[in-house]
């Protein structure tokens, strides 16, 4: 992983068009701005793992078990 | 012309090329299936199943989230709407993906921080990641059964 130093207000470009500046530093907690193409998605990393979780749940489900009006839930 | 897929849950499947619904950037978890159609569960039914058409064991399951949640109206990020090239009138469809825990269709649940829009004019669609806390990865379809009085 490469490792860099930044203060308030300087950023990082990334390949062509990522740009990732830090905003502020308050105690543990960093504000960052990203600006990226509308084709690179960008999400908080523990959010998009859930839904990933969640999609790898949703497609183990089955026909069988979805409730009918003659099986209801 | 139309084309076959194999999908493990509905056998053989005849598709055309404008069926395709096509993810640019693919579902969560699955980036590289992009391309899907829709199978009807049952005649009348709500939900409907988004099949890939290159995995035929990958389908989700899908409804609209108006029938179980009607407050539901999440706020579309501006990325989405530019990846969609929505404009205030194009027609869409936002739909949840549901999950069934194997034989216990009681535990329903929408996965209402991640829904799925689809641009019907173009056919392309894109999994909305929800930032923010308001809206639960697996809200239950159903209240969860009462204990049976003693």
């Amino acid at each position: 992983m490469l490792v860099l130093t930044r203060k308030v207000n300087q950023s990082i470009i990334i390949g062509e068009g990522v740009e990732v500046m830090i905003l502020e530093v308050r105690g543990e907690q960093v504000r960052i701005g990203i600006k990226a193409p509308r084709d690179v998605a960008v999400h908080r990393k523990e959010i998009f793992e859930l839904i990933s979780e969640e999609n790898v749940s949703a497609a183990g489900t089955s026909p069988d078990d979805l409730p009918t009006p003659d099986k209801p839930a | 012309m139309t084309q076959q897929l194999q999908s493990t849950r509905f056998g053989a499947l005849d598709y055309a090329a404008e069926d395709i619904i096509h993810f640019p950037g693919g579902l969560a978890g699955f980036e590289d299936r992009r391309d899907f159609v829709l199978v009807e569960h049952a005649p009348d039914s709500p939900y409907q199943w988004l099949q890939s058409v290159d995995s035929g064991e990958l389908a989700f399951l899908l409804v609209e989230p108006g029938l179980f949640v009607p407050e539901y109206a999440p706020e579309m990020p501006l990325r989405a709407v530019k990846n969609l090239e929505l404009e205030e009138s194009t027609p869409r469809v936002v739909y949840t993906i549901v999950t069934i825990p194997r034989g216990r269709p009681r535990d329903m649940t929408l996965n209402l921080a991640g829904p799925i829009v689809v641009n019907v004019e173009t056919r392309r669609a894109v999994q909305i990641i929800l930032e923010g806390d308001e809206h639960p990865v697996r809200r239950r379809a159903f209240p969860e059964a009462e204990q049976a009085a003693a």
